[in-house]
């Protein structure tokens, strides 16, 4: 049978991918909308799982996932090096009202950040492409992932439409996020 | 600062036009739209226009889509997978399909043939169905990461980002339903097209010659 060669097709790799330098003025112009991402995903995941409206499978993935995006975090900031755009405000009041309205912000966040990389890659170099892609689809999976959780159709469209800057910023700012 | 908007990669309006009609006319069932709008694309316009690498490209990632959509049709039809996971099948089975026709709309005649399956029964055993989605939506995410950076046209690169991550929610999705994490890492690594043929030739699952196995008895010769 194939067991062995399944097994090998579901091992994943753990390696964080080196960070890249911004190498123009489109990868630091992304980067930046990137860092507004990766900061409102650690900032939001943090606040849910002080608020105390989180148990079970909903509070293991709030913490797990709050991990990955420090590690994303990490890399844009490194990216950007010194010099970073001001922290952005954050009101999660709507946004952490219960565990419904976390998972559903949850859900549009993650969304957002599909597609925020989706809709930059055009704009970067293959540098900041690569480290891009290696993000993109753990945000995807983090997509799916809540709506799982919740009994959603965890994949609802055949394909990722990109999202322009002006859509992400939009979505943001209906998550409570000020920049 | 210049940016590229995504939508000045669709440089002569064909795909947002194609995206409005199909969303118009609710061709689409289960949400179909952007792969709908790929493949309502003049064919011929676009096959001719690839280049060598993104011909080389879009027909591997054509037969991983095969691959999957056999795999996923079979499992429908075996009527052994049910509940949750039959209907992610049913659901994840019309996307691969999906994505299939989008790249066969893409390629043209430049479309490598359809392989012959053999799955050894993982398509009428849930654990064994499970087990093998979780492998196969994995691979897929590995693989076109591992392929978008050599593509040359930027609208193929823009669809296939798009399928990507669709394959990560998958593989999310049947993670979940096969009780393992979901994302088991912050990131996740290419695969390169060697080291993704190479496992997929060792399941065994893709056989080249047509099965010697009859369908029916012989007639009766004496």
């Amino acid at each position: 049978m194939c067991g062995g060669a399944l097994a090998a097709l579901a091992g994943s790799a753990v390696a964080v991918p080196m960070l890249v330098e911004a190498q123009g003025s489109d990868d630091r112009g992304v980067l930046e909308l990137l860092l507004l991402i990766e900061r409102t995903e650690a900032a939001f995941y943090s606040a849910a799982l002080e608020a105390g409206i989180l148990d079970g499978e909903l509070r293991e993935f709030a913490q797990v996932v709050r991990g990955h995006e420090s590690e994303h975090l990490a890399v844009v900031e490194g990216a950007l090096g010194s010099d970073l755009p001001a922290e952005p405000t954050f009101d999660f009041a709507d946004s952490l009202a219960d565990a419904d309205a976390f998972a559903r912000a949850a859900a549009q966040l993650e969304d957002a950040a599909v597609g925020a990389y989706n809709g930059q890659a055009g704009n970067v170099s293959k540098k900041v492409f690569a480290v891009a892609a290696r993000i993109v689809s753990v945000e995807a999976r983090h997509a799916a992932w809540v709506r799982s959780i919740e009994d959603r159709d965890p994949a609802p469209d055949a394909t990722d439409k990109p999202m322009t800057e002006q859509q992400v910023r939009d979505s943001l700012r209906e998550l409570g996020v000020t920049a | 600062m210049t940016r590229l908007d995504p939508a000045a990669l669709d440089r002569d309006g064909a795909l947002e036009e194609a995206r409005a009609k199909l969303t118009r006319t609710q061709l689409l069932g289960a949400g179909l739209t952007a792969t709908g709008a790929l493949l309502a694309l003049p064919r011929r316009a676009w096959a001719a226009q690839l280049s060598k690498t993104d011909t080389d490209v879009l027909n591997y990632a054509l037969s991983l889509e095969y691959l999957q959509a056999a795999f996923y049709t079979e499992s429908e039809r075996s009527k052994a997978i049910t509940g949750k996971a039959g209907q992610a099948a049913r659901t994840v089975g019309a996307v691969e399909r999906a994505h299939v026709d989008a790249f066969l709309g893409l390629l043209g005649k430049k479309a490598i043939k359809r392989p012959r399956f053999d799955f050894q029964g993982v398509t009428e055993d849930k654990r064994a169905f499970l087990k093998t989605a979780v492998a196969f939506e994995d691979l897929a995410v590995a693989a076109y990461k591992g392929q978008a950076i050599r593509i040359e046209s930027p609208a193929v690169v823009s669809a296939a980002l798009g399928i990507h991550t669709v394959e990560a929610r998958h593989a999310a999705w049947m993670r979940h339903l096969n009780g393992i994490q979901p994302a088991a890492n912050a990131f996740d690594e290419p695969d390169s097209k060697q080291e993704v043929l190479k496992l997929v030739a060792d399941t065994g699952f893709v056989v080249a010659a047509p099965r010697m196995k009859a369908k029916r008895k012989p007639g009766y010769t004496g």
